[in-house]
């Protein structure tokens, strides 16, 4: 101020002055410590990979018949029952057969063998007991899927190209109840 | 042969290449994670889905009503937790359940939890009205009772909604 607002370069004469003697070198190689960067970037990654689920879950598409009043005839020769008992045991039978027990890693072979036996036209009718746990419903039906590449090859070999799945839920009632007890 | 062995001192070692991947590893790690939605927030239950092998698809993430199959931690009751994906939905579903003034419902509920099946009944309904294109998954833990699974299979039913999934996860090889 005393100076008595002296022009720029005055200003800046000053300055240097007041530095003394260091002299201005060019900078040519230029090193910033990158250390501190790599340290968060490697936290931040060990963080989103461990919070990261890569396990989506899958899906499992169902149908069932909507509700009618008219019920649908079908040909009980036709008919694949599977039953599952509130126990856990799985018991199958064609149209009015005797039920039989089955495991569950017998099942898929049952089911090959009636779909390309009855060349397309097997119904696949699964009755679930109400106190049967809903994992072991859900592997039967993993298991009727696993079916299905080879029932395509089997029908293929028998010269038929289109594979028509029929497959529903039903309510387990009395009749059925009463015909698995005692097995 | 003639050369002379010198004695290193300051080794230095190129690290760009490897913050180059770490870089690349930490963008995808942060594009891809995604965080718990509000819904799977509220919840306290513990679902452990069903294991399958088959090749099932991925599960959709909107035009999606969630049904989960589940037994509270804290109550030990078992019950259906409705809630929906899209954003708008879930709006328009908490407006039409106030206005049915559904037990428990206040203006921040996301997921609706139900006992009885009356309920379950208007619940679906009312998920149909808001969005007729979305579709039902059942996200059921695997050793409840399939009484559970089966109600909410003709509730759906009853409002002709009769293509749904089950969630399930992947077994891990075979």
């Amino acid at each position: 101020m005393a100076g008595g607002g002296g022009d720029l370069g005055g200003g800046k004469t000053q300055r240097r002055g007041k530095k003394g003697k260091r002299k201005s070198k060019k900078r040519l190689g230029f090193r910033l410590d990158m250390t501190p960067l790599v340290d968060i970037t490697f936290l931040l990654l060990t963080f989103f990979m461990l919070t990261t689920s890569m396990i989506t879950p899958q899906t499992m598409e169902m149908n069932v018949p909507p509700e009618m009043d008219v019920p649908i005839e079908v040909k009980q020769s036709e008919l694949l029952t599977l039953r599952l008992r509130e126990d856990g045991v799985i018991f199958y039978n064609m149209g009015l057969d005797a039920p039989e027990k089955i495991a569950l890693k017998a099942l898929r072979k049952v089911v090959i063998d009636q779909n390309v036996q009855l060349k397309n036209r097997c119904i696949v009718v699964l009755k679930a007991s109400a106190d049967a746990p809903y994992g072991l419903v859900v592997s039967i039906l993993d298991e009727l899927n696993m079916a299905e590449p080879e029932i395509l090859s089997g029908l293929k070999a028998a010269g038929i190209n289109e594979r028509k799945r029929k497959f529903t839920v039903a309510p387990m009632e009395a009749k059925d109840i009463e015909e698995i007890k005692g097995l | 042969m003639s050369k002379i062995k010198k004695k290193r001192l300051g080794f230095v070692l190129d690290m760009t290449p490897l913050v180059d991947i770490t870089f690349l590893l930490l963008t995808f790690f942060m594009f891809t994670a995604k965080f718990k939605s509000e819904s799977e927030n509220q919840q306290k239950v513990e679902i452990k889905r069903p294991k399958t092998q088959a090749d099932t698809a991925k599960l959709a993430d909107k035009d999606l009503v969630m049904v989960k199959v589940g037994v509270d931690s804290v109550l030990k009751d078992t019950a259906w937790y409705v809630s929906m994906i899209n954003e708008q939905d879930i709006t328009s579903l908490r407006q039409s359940m106030l206005e049915a003034k559904f037990p428990g419902a206040d203006d921040k509920t996301v997921s609706f939890k139900v006992t009885d099946t009356v309920w379950l009944g208007k619940i679906v309904q009312s998920c149909r009205v808001v969005n007729p294109k979305a579709s039902f998954a059942i996200d059921a833990d695997k050793r409840l009772r399939y009484e559970w699974i089966e109600k909410a299979v003709n509730e759906m039913r009853k409002n002709r909604a009769t293509t749904f999934n089950f969630v399930t996860e992947k077994r891990q090889g075979l």
